[in-house]
């Protein structure tokens, strides 16, 4: 149904490649995926960052880390051990997310919202206090304890608020605000003993792909009371920035969402969570309606109207869901964060990815930076593939997906392919010289 | 070395990359996902490679023969895998022109092309850089440096950071000639491509030799400036007929 979008230009190309062409697809097809892989990508360079700085200064090289794990294996961090914890810690998150699906069915929100508020808190508070007192320590910076004791719970009571509601503070801050949240827990569970670690990502992606797939599993019950009840589940979930439709080509298939009668701005970039019903379109098939997305006014709509004009279509663009038709995305409840998993479809249409997930890959990323940087870069290309296949999956399915499975996986192999073959092969060659 | 030093190295070998990705790719984010699916495709290539020599590491360091057949090797699987990136460039750009053509737009023009094979072999060249040159940097920061014996007149790190470089544009211009071949089907770019990375590869044998680094680490300079003229001058020619 879309017909003449911007006049496409006849092309002379010029001769200086990169040069005047006119607008093509190519322009901004992408972006939203962009959009994902750049905070995901921030989260882990901050992780990586920190471990590095406040690893212990008796941080292994390659060769002595081959030493040390060969023989670290017996002080307390074998195998059983590791496997009883992250089984422990897979019982309490299903018991967690369990309990937050009755609480959920009894409508009990204010209860949600108050733990998620809790857990936003206590993160910032004790975790981050923590990390800020080991920075301070291991970079030698000067501030005294009367300014630290005023600046931290500041910075954190903006920062909870901004993550907890998003509706009252500008996106970038409660985006940053979510960030911070996975950070500090990323960091925090990078402290684990190594093998417990590789147990725990390992048991968290199990649990994930069941959690969601599997008819009975805690996080499809929750998803598929959302989907019935139409309603978003408060939790902490990072929306990618909706696409500013004045900049690219809208090429996006949209969702046949229902306009508040009359209100056309396509500027509007809305958040997604909490306050918001939204009347999820739960019809499977893809139409391409234009219609113009979201004001941030909850109460809105039931009324299903689709804008033919073709000026507006143009102008439109805006709105979110670029590929798929947005469902309420999955939770996951963390033993101590209000987190969500999964990968989805917001309200607005744009790629929703769970705090859980940005946690997970950015532990096994920096659980791969106290090794090495090869094994970071080497993780590190790992789950972004993976999160890309996981998207094209999404885009293929078009249901709630588990983002773990796939990057977890990818990633704990290319670690453990580095680690073994390819860090002598490289050294091999460029202590000689020898590149190619 | 220092950390200044060690910023100083990898801008030497990183440099002209970052330029690149803030100049052309950072804008178009489909650029920035073939970068990173190009990287991810040469760091696969790598891994295989290693799999299959780590038999016969390590190499004993007086004979220079096993390191011949290394590079052959090498070079000839990451063509092979050049390859089969063009087919699956092949098969994206289909899908990319069917849905342009669904939603009334221009399909891709010959620039859209040679942009898309910039970000690939941009994603190569990244991928060496950064496994062969900045992984061995950063945990070398601390005092004192490291020299190799055979190279005794500049630090090991400047010239792995020169030979990345070198290995940097080969990567990203060949891949646009080869692209271009390939499209084309023209023998003389097709041919162009493996054999320069041949050469290249070859004359950093000659950095096994006793003070072999002064002499090779310029000529790859000089293959890597050879490259750069061809792809201009290929790409001018492209351009200016596709004008017509």
């Amino acid at each position: 149904m879309a017909d003449g979008g911007p006049a496409p230009a006849v092309a002379v190309p010029v001769p200086v490649p990169g040069g005047g062409a006119p607008a093509t697809i190519l322009d901004s097809l992408g972006e939203d995926i962009t959009r994902i892989v750049g905070p995901v990508s921030t989260c882990m360079l901050i992780v990586v960052l920190l471990v590095s700085i406040l690893s212990s200064p008796s941080s292994p090289s390659p060769l002595t880390a081959a030493l040390n794990t060969a023989s670290a294996a017996g002080a307390g961090d074998d195998l059983t051990s590791a496997l009883i914890t992250a089984g422990t810690f897979v019982v309490c998150v299903t018991a967690a997310t369990f309990l937050m699906a009755l609480l959920f069915y009894f409508r009990c929100t204010p209860c949600l919202r108050a733990y998620m508020g809790f857990s936003a808190i206590w993160v910032l508070l004790a975790l981050g206090g923590q990390i800020c007192l080991l920075l301070l320590s291991r970079l030698r910076l000067p501030l005294d304890a009367v300014s630290f004791a005023l600046l931290l719970p500041n910075a954190v009571a903006a920062l909870a608020v901004a993550a907890v509601s998003p509706a009252s503070v500008p996106i970038a801050l409660h985006q940053a605000a979510l960030l911070a949240i996975a950070v500090l827990t990323a960091f925090w569970f990078t402290l684990l003993p190594e093998w417990t670690t590789w147990a725990l990502l390992v048991a968290m992606a199990v649990y994930d792909l069941g959690a969601v797939l599997i008819p009975g599993g805690p996080l499809r019950v929750l998803l598929e009371l959302a989907m019935e009840r139409n309603e978003e589940i408060p939790a902490l979930i990072y929306e990618a920035r909706p696409v500013d439709p004045r900049h690219g080509q809208n090429w996006r298939l949209w969702a046949s969402r229902q306009p508040p009668a009359g209100d056309f701005d396509p500027t509007s970039t809305v958040e997604v969570l909490g306050t918001r019903s939204n009347s999820a379109d739960l019809d499977p098939s893809l139409r391409q309606f234009l219609v113009p997305n979201l004001s941030s006014n909850p109460a809105n709509a039931q009324a299903r109207e689709v804008l033919a004009l073709p000026e507006t279509r143009v102008d439109i663009a805006a709105l979110r869901v670029p590929l798929i038709q947005p469902q309420p995305d999955r939770t996951r409840e963390d033993s101590d964060s209000h987190d969500e998993d999964g990968i989805g479809l917001g309200s607005s249409g744009a790629i929703k990815l769970g705090l859980g997930d940005f946690i997970f890959y950015s532990v096994l990323v920096g659980r791969a930076a106290m090794y090495d940087y090869m094994t970071v870069y080497a993780c590190y290309l790992a789950i972004i593939g993976g999160l890309g296949v996981t998207l094209l999956l999404l885009a293929f399915f078009r249901k709630a997906l588990p983002a773990l499975p796939v990057s977890i996986t990818l990633g704990v192999l290319f670690y453990v392919l580095t680690r073994t073959l390819l860090e002598n092969f490289v050294m091999q060659c460029s202590t000689n010289l020898l590149m190619f | 070395m220092t950390v200044a030093a060690g910023a100083g190295y990898a801008l030497i070998a990183l440099g002209p990359a970052f330029s690149l990705f803030a100049g052309v790719i950072a804008k178009k984010p489909f650029l920035v996902l073939t970068l990173l699916s190009s990287t991810l495709f040469w760091l696969v290539s790598l891994i295989v490679l290693s799999g299959i020599w780590r038999g016969f590491l390590p190499l004993k360091s007086g004979a220079w023969w096993p390191y011949v057949i290394l590079i052959l090797t090498s070079v000839a699987f990451q063509e092979g895998v050049r390859l089969v990136f063009w087919r699956l460039y092949k098969k994206v750009e289909e899908m990319l022109d069917a849905f342009a053509d669904r939603i009334a737009k221009p399909r891709l023009c010959l620039t859209d092309k040679m942009l898309i094979s910039l970000a690939g072999g941009l994603g190569h060249g990244l991928a060496h850089a950064v496994f062969f040159c900045l992984s061995l940097l950063t945990p070398a920061f601390g005092q004192a440096t490291f020299y190799v014996e055979r190279c005794s007149r500049m630090p090991f790190f400047l010239v792995s950071a020169i030979i990345s470089l070198g290995f940097l544009v080969i990567h990203t211009f060949s891949m646009i000639i080869a692209f271009n071949g390939y499209g084309e089907r023209k023998k003389s770019d097709q041919i162009f491509v493996p054999v320069v990375h041949l050469i290249a590869a070859v004359m950093t044998l000659i950095n096994l030799a006793p003070g072999g680094c002064l002499i090779g680490t310029p000529l790859l300079c000089v293959m890597a400036a050879l490259t750069l003229q061809y792809s201009w001058r290929m790409v001018g020619q492209r351009l200016t007929e596709h004008e017509h």
